[in-house]
C-alpha cells in the first residue's frame, strides 16, 4: 500500500490541487469554445507543465482534457455547434432537444453521463493497467517493434480519411522523427549543417503548429461570423437526470464500455467513440425512428463513450508507451522530456507515479460535476468571448509556448513552418493525426526495427518466432491486408465519388 | 486552396526521390548491414508508393489543377488568413530587435483591429494580455524572453 499513500501525498498537495483546479476552469474554457479543441487545449497547456514535476504536469493534462470533452457539449446543445469533435456525433440529437424545450434536461444528462462515463473509463484503466505491465516487462524488441506498427497502423486504419492520405501522413510523421542525430550511429541526418535541427524536429512547437496554429489560420477566415445568442435559460439542469438513467441504465454501461475499449485501441480516441456508440446504440435501439428528432437514449451512450475514451486512451499509453490516441500521444512527449520513458517499468519503479496519474483521474471526474455544473451556468458569457479578440490571444500563447520550449526563435519558425504544413496537409483531406503519433513513436519504431535486424542478422521470420511477436505480427499484417483489400475494392468499383 | 492529386502526388514524389538521394551520402559501417540510411529509405519508399497511387487517382479523376474554395477568392477573407502566419513571421522577425513586450502588444493590438474590434476594447486587452503573458512566462516561468527596447526598464 506504500506507493498509494506515496500518491495521495503527491496529489493532495496544495500546489498540485491549484495546478488541477485552474487546468479544469482552462479546459472547460477551451471546450466551450466552438473552435478550440480539446487536442489544442492540450498543446497550449504543455509548455506550462515543461516547467513542472511529472504528477502536476500530468494532473493539468488529464484535467484539462477531461473538462474540454465534457463542455464541447454545452454549445452542440445551445449553438448546434460542438465544441470540440468528441461532440459532434450527437449535436444533432441535443440541439432537437433544446428546440423541443429539454435544454435543461439535455445539459443535465450530458453532465451526469460524462461523469459517469468517465469514472467507468477510469476504473477499467486501474483494473486492465497493471495486469498488462505484467506481461509487457517481458517484451523484447520485436515485440515493441510490432507494437508500434500496430499502434501507427490502427492511427490510420481507424481515422475515416482515405488510407492512402493516412500512411502518407504517417510515413511523413516517421521521417521527421529522422531528423537529427540517428539513434545508432550517431549519425546526424537531414541537419543540412543546422545546429538546431541536429537536435531533431521539436516535439512541442510542431503541436501547436499542427493543432493550433493551421485551427487558427482557418477560424481566421471565418471570424467576421457574428456569433448567435443563446435563446433560452437554463434552470435546474439535474432534474429527470434520475429518470434517464433507470430507463437508459444499459445504454450508459454499453456506451461507456464500448467508449473505454475504443479508446484503448491506438489511434482512435474520444470522437471515434461517440460516432460508434452513437450508431450502435441507434441499431439496437427498439425506437430507432426517434432518433435524430430530440431523443435522449442516443446522447446517454455518447456522451457515456466519449469521456470514458479518456481513461482508455491511457491504458496502451502507460503499459506500452504506445498512444491511444492523439491527446496521450502528448502525454507520452511530456514523459520523454521529463526523462521518463513510458513503459511497464515505470510500473516497477514509480508505481506511485501511476497511482497518482488514476487518482488524479478520479478526481477530475467528481470535480467535473460542480464545474460543469458551474460552466453551464456561465455558458452565456463563455460564449459571448469575442473570437476577434481571442484568436490574436491564442496565437500570442502558441508564440511564446513555442519560444519556450528551445528558448531561441528555433521553436517559433518550427511552429509556424508545421502550421502552414499542418493546414496544407488537412485542406489535402490528409489527416494530421497520424503524423503526430509517426513523430512520437517514430525514435522507438527504428531503435527496435534496427535493433531486431541485427539480432536476427536479417532473417524476416524471426520477427514472428516469439509466441506474443508473433500473435502482434500477423495481427497487424492482416490489418494491412483488409487495408489494401478495400483499397482495392474501392478502385476496382465504378467511381461514386 | 487544393491542389489536384495528380500535381500533390508528383510533388511528394519528387519529395520521395529527394529525400533517398540525401540518404545516399550516409556513411556506410563495415560489417554493420543496418546503417542509419536503411529506416529513411524504407519511408521514403512509402511515400513514393502513396504519391504513385495519388497521381493514379488524380489523373483518373481529372478536374482543375488547382480549386480555391470561396473565401481564397475574397480579398479581406485572404488578408485574415495571411494574418495568422504573417503575425507569426512578424513576431520571429522583430522580438528580438523589439523586444517581446513592445511586439507582442503590436501584434495583438493589429490583430484585433484587422478583426474589427473596436480599440477601446483592443487596447487594454492587447496591453493587459501582453503584461500578464510577460509576468507569467519570463516572471514565473523563468524564460528569457528577448528585453529589446524594454532592457533599461525591466
Amino acid at each position: 500500500m506504500d506507493p498509494l499513500i506515496q500518491a495521495l501525498g503527491l496529489v493532495f498537495d496544495p500546489y498540485v490541487l491549484a495546478v488541477i483546479a485552474g487546468s479544469a476552469v482552462f479546459g472547460m474554457f477551451v471546450g466551450a469554445m466552438p473552435g478550440l479543441t480539446a487536442t489544442m487545449a492540450t498543446a497550449l497547456l504543455v509548455p506550462v507543465t515543461f516547467f513542472m514535476s511529472p504528477v502536476p504536469a500530468l494532473g493539468a493534462i488529464v484535467t484539462a482534457t477531461a473538462m474540454a470533452i465534457f463542455a464541447g457539449d454545452i454549445p452542440a446543445a445551445m449553438l448546434r455547434m460542438p465544441g470540440t469533435p468528441a461532440s459532434a456525433a450527437y449535436t444533432d440529437e441535443s440541439y432537437a432537444m433544446t428546440q423541443k424545450g429539454q435544454l435543461n434536461l439535455n445539459l443535465g444528462v450530458n453532465l451526469v453521463f460524462s461523469v459517469a462515463g468517465g469514472l467507468v473509463g477510469v476504473a477499467v484503466l486501474i483494473a486492465c493497467a497493471p495486469i498488462l505491465a505484467e506481461v509487457a516487462i517481458n517484451f523484447s524488441s520485436y515485440e515493441y517493434f510490432w507494437l508500434a506498427c500496430l499502434g501507427l497502423t490502427c492511427a490510420v486504419f481507424m481515422t475515416n480519411a482515405d488510407p492512402v492520405k493516412g500512411f502518407l501522413s504517417l510515413f511523413i510523421g516517421l521521417l521527421l522523427a529522422t531528423v537529427g542525430i540517428d539513434p545508432a550511429a550517431g549519425f546526424p541526418r537531414f541537419t543540412f549543417g543546422d545546429v538546431d535541427l541536429m537536435s531533431g524536429i521539436n516535439f512541442v512547437p510542431t503541436l501547436i503548429g499542427m493543432f493550433a496554429v493551421s485551427e487558427l489560420m482557418r477560424g481566421a477566415v471565418t471570424v467576421d461570423a457574428a456569433g448567435r445568442m443563446v435563446a433560452q435559460e437554463v434552470g435546474n439542469i439535474f432534474r429527470g437526470v434520475g429518470a434517464v438513467f433507470r430507463r437508459y441504465w444499459f445504454n450508459f454501461l454499453r456506451g461507456s464500455v464500448l467508449g473505454t475499449a475504443i479508446g484503448a485501441l491506438p489511434g482512435a480516441g474520444a470522437d471515434i467513440a461517440a460516432w460508434i456508440s452513437y450508431a450502435v446504440s441507434k441499431r439496437f435501439s427498439k425506437e430507432p425512428e426517434k432518433f435524430g428528432t430530440g431523443h435522449v437514449e442516443g446522447i446517454v451512450d455518447s456522451t457515456s463513450a466519449n469521456n470514458s475514451a479518456l481513461g482508455g486512451a491511457w491504458i496502451p499509453a502507460l503499459v506500452f508507451g504506445i498512444p491511444g490516441d492523439s491527446i496521450t500521444a502528448i502525454v507520452i512527449g511530456v514523459l520523454y522530456m521529463k526523462g521518463m520513458n513510458p513503459g511497464p517499468t515505470v510500473f516497477q519503479e514509480n508505481p506511485q507515479l501511476i497511482y497518482a496519474v488514476f487518482t488524479i483521474f478520479v478526481l477530475a471526474n467528481l470535480i467535473m460535476l460542480p464545474l460543469g455544473w458551474a460552466a453551464i451556468k456561465s455558458a452565456r458569457q463563455i460564449l459571448r468571448v469575442p473570437k476577434n479578440l481571442l484568436l490574436p490571444v491564442i496565437l500570442l500563447f502558441c508564440l511564446v509556448g513555442s519560444f519556450a520550449m528551445t528558448n531561441s526563435l528555433y521553436g517559433v519558425t518550427l511552429m509556424l513552418v508545421m502550421g502552414l504544413l499542418g493546414w496544407f496537409l488537412e485542406e489535402h483531406g490528409i489527416p494530421v493525426a497520424p503524423l503526430i503519433l509517426g513523430l512520437v513513436l517514430g525514435e522507438m519504431l527504428e531503435q527496435t526495427f534496427v535493433q531486431s535486424m541485427i539480432k536476427a542478422d536479417g532473417a524476416a521470420i524471426e520477427f514472428f518466432t516469439r509466441p506474443i511477436a508473433g500473435v502482434l505480427g500477423v495481427a497487424t499484417i492482416l490489418i494491412w491486408v483488409v487495408m489494401v483489400g478495400r483499397a482495392v475494392r474501392r478502385g476496382m468499383a465504378p467511381r461514386a465519388a | 486552396m487544393r491542389l489536384n492529386d495528380a500535381l500533390l502526388g508528383a510533388i511528394l514524389l519528387g519529395f520521395a526521390g529527394w529525400v533517398w538521394w540525401l540518404t545516399t551520402f550516409f556513411p556506410a559501417f563495415p560489417g554493420q548491414d543496418y546503417g542509419p540510411n536503411l529506416f529513411p529509405r524504407i519511408l521514403a519508399v512509402g511515400i513514393a508508393v502513396c504519391a504513385a497511387l495519388l497521381v493514379l487517382r488524380g489523373l483518373r479523376a481529372r478536374g482543375g489543377l488547382l480549386v480555391l474554395e470561396g473565401w481564397a477568392r475574397q480579398p479581406a477573407r485572404l488578408l485574415s488568413f495571411l494574418a495568422i502566419p504573417g503575425a507569426a513571421l512578424f513576431y520571429i522577425l522583430a522580438s528580438d530587435p523589439l523586444g517581446f513586450i513592445p511586439t507582442a502588444f503590436l501584434l495583438l493590438l493589429a490583430l484585433s483591429l484587422w478583426f474589427r474590434a473596436r480599440p477601446v476594447v483592443a487596447l487594454p486587452v492587447a496591453a493587459g494580455m501582453t503584461l500578464l503573458v510577460h509576468w507569467f512566462f519570463a516572471g514565473m516561468m523563468r524564460v528569457p524572453l528577448p528585453r529589446g527596447l524594454m532592457d533599461p526598464f525591466l
